[in-house]
């Protein structure tokens, strides 16, 4: 089924390509409903986006480098309109929601969102290593195989036509806004949530993430849920409840590149159903308990935009770390693959109360023999964060079909925020 | 304010908006300060007034300049040499010790200083 998506989509790339404009599934125009069976009262929509693992956008004529990253093509438009651009290379990020793009590659005009007195809002994302991102909100219709998401808040990285970045929201960390900085060309994210932020930069006292932006300075402001920076897949009119991302396996070396699909809907349509996936649920901050060698580590979370296990410490792992000198730095370099077995768990998200459980295997492998091949999709790849920290990130996604049930939405699972796999 | 005094707490608490509780220990004193976007914040004092470590938890990453104060230099320069992960960064050096990590709506983080630490009180303390 995915199979046949891809072949269809790959197509509609190509056509798209020559005519200069946006990508697979085509424009708006809902698809017919295919065959003569008679489907319920949705429309059927190509709900298949295809996403790729390789060596990334390019600079300068050269693949920026990437490993285990996945990537996808994002179309956007202004709002209502068929003035669309489609960008690549964009990074496919289910620790995060919303859609963040380097103004560099922006071609369309697009207004600033502005607040009640006027000022455009400004939007700032901070990440663990203190990078950050930094530019005006504006609003495109997102168009992801043939799903459309209107009027959707987005943040522009970069702009050079905006207000400063706070010192607030800089604090004393390196931008990631051009493609040098980010290795990418934009972040979707399309994590358990609806929103980036959410409650917390709704409160009366908001953090650092939301400016109103005047003639003398920005300073942050609450902005209400609808505001916000949204997860694309929950303002679909249909599939919305979530989505699946399948990769295939690969080897122990790992492989040049690899293409997968994202599906749009959880049980929605005859090509996403949750079939033998078992759902557990994830706390109200998306974490939820991985159990290694008897230990409960309750930092758990699944992250595609994390390229490589990044899990626990080299004491608590028995894992040596790569050289600090060597491309792999970061990462571990255990002399020979290792290889582990952890429990995730959580909640059924069916309200019945009981608890679901899966093994889950895994190896790492020596990050500098990975890292220094030509290969860049490794299912074996991890490095250290922290003692508590358990961070399952995209080698976890080769050979599986993993679910994503959005806070709030409902399927055959439950409701969300779930994952199930 | 890690290795500032005991007022620099307050002066944290006031900076942040926010409210604090104080709990005392035979070792030092830990003080909870709470954010109204549901960030925590925990200073560890020694019985000398200075801040030996502090640490959060929350939604986004409080302002770590005024947290780490002098230290967030030292941080920074530590991690921008190393592989993009932005999830988690860290240094460890013999005194210093900075550990951060998370995402949008679950991040943590934790600093120390090894030779401030009091007797009898080990880094784990710091969480």
């Amino acid at each position: 089924m995915s199979r046949r998506g891809r072949l269809a989509c790959a197509r509609g790339l190509v056509f798209a390509l020559l005519m200069g404009l946006a990508a697979c599934g085509g424009g708006g125009g809902s698809s017919s409903s295919g065959g003569n069976t008679t489907p319920p009262v949705v429309t059927t929509i190509n709900n298949v986006q295809p996403v790729v693992v390789d060596s990334g956008p390019s600079l300068n004529g050269q693949p920026i480098g990437a490993n285990d990253e996945l990537f996808t093509t994002v179309t956007i438009c202004v709002p209502g309109t068929s003035t669309c651009q489609s960008i690549d290379h964009v990074l496919v990020d289910t620790g995060s929601s919303g859609l963040r793009l380097l103004s560099g590659n922006i071609a369309l005009t697009l207004p600033f969102v502005t607040d009640t007195t006027n000022n455009p809002i400004g939007n700032c994302v901070q990440f663990a290593d203190t990078s950050y991102q930094w530019g005006p909100l504006v609003k495109v219709d997102v168009k992801l195989a043939g799903e459309v998401a209107s009027s959707v808040p987005i943040q522009i990285a970069g702009a050079p036509n905006f207000a400063a970045v706070p010192t607030s929201c800089s604090a004393g960390g390196i931008p990631a806004q051009t493609l040098l900085q980010l290795g990418a060309n934009g972040i979707l994210g399309v994590g358990l949530f609806r929103q980036d932020c959410g409650p917390a930069c709704a409160s009366s006292s908001p953090p650092a993430i939301y400016f109103s932006c005047s003639a003398t300075g920005c300073t942050p402001t609450s902005v209400a849920l609808t505001g916000q920076l949204q997860n694309p897949v929950w303002m679909f009119p249909q599939d919305n409840n979530g989505l699946a991302i399948i990769l295939p396996q690969v080897g122990p070396t790992g492989a040049v590149s690899v293409s997968g699909s994202m599906i749009f809907g959880i049980g929605t349509q005859s090509n996403n159903g949750l079939g033998s996936a078992q759902a557990q649920a994830a706390d109200n901050t998306g974490n939820f308990t991985t159990t290694f060698n008897g230990v409960p580590y309750t930092t758990s979370y699944i992250d595609s935009g994390s390229s490589g296990f990044f899990i626990l410490d080299s004491t608590t792992t028995g894992l040596p770390n790569c050289a600090s000198s060597s491309d792999a730095a970061g990462f571990y370099c255990p002399t020979s693959p290792a290889s582990f077995t952890a429990i995730t768990s959580g909640r059924n998200p069916n309200g019945s109360g009981t608890t679901v459980s899966a093994n889950i295997a895994f190896s790492i492998a020596n990050g500098v023999s990975l890292i220094d091949s030509p290969n860049t999709a490794f299912n074996n790849l991890g490095g250290p964060a922290f003692d508590k920290v358990f961070d399952w990130g995209l080698p976890f996604f080769f050979g599986r079909t993993v679910f994503i049930g959005i806070e709030s939405q409902t399927s055959a699972a439950g409701t969300g925020p779930y994952w199930a796999y | 304010m890690l290795g500032g005094s005991a007022e620099s707490v307050v002066n944290d608490q006031l900076k942040f908006q926010a409210k604090r509780t104080v709990v005392e220990t035979q070792e030092y004193t830990l003080h909870v300060i709470s954010l109204e976007d549901g960030t925590l914040i925990r200073e560890y004092v020694t019985p000398g007034g200075k801040v030996f470590g502090v640490s959060w938890s929350g939604p986004t990453i409080p302002d770590l300049p005024q947290l780490l104060g002098s230290y967030n230099a030292e941080f920074q320069n530590a991690v921008h040499v190393k592989n993009g992960h932005r999830r988690a960064a860290g240094v460890h050096d013999s005194d210093l010790v900075v550990e951060s990590s998370g995402r949008m709506r679950a991040f943590y983080g934790r600093a120390y200083l090894n030779s401030m630490l009091p007797s009898g009180v080990g880094q784990e303390i710091v969480k």
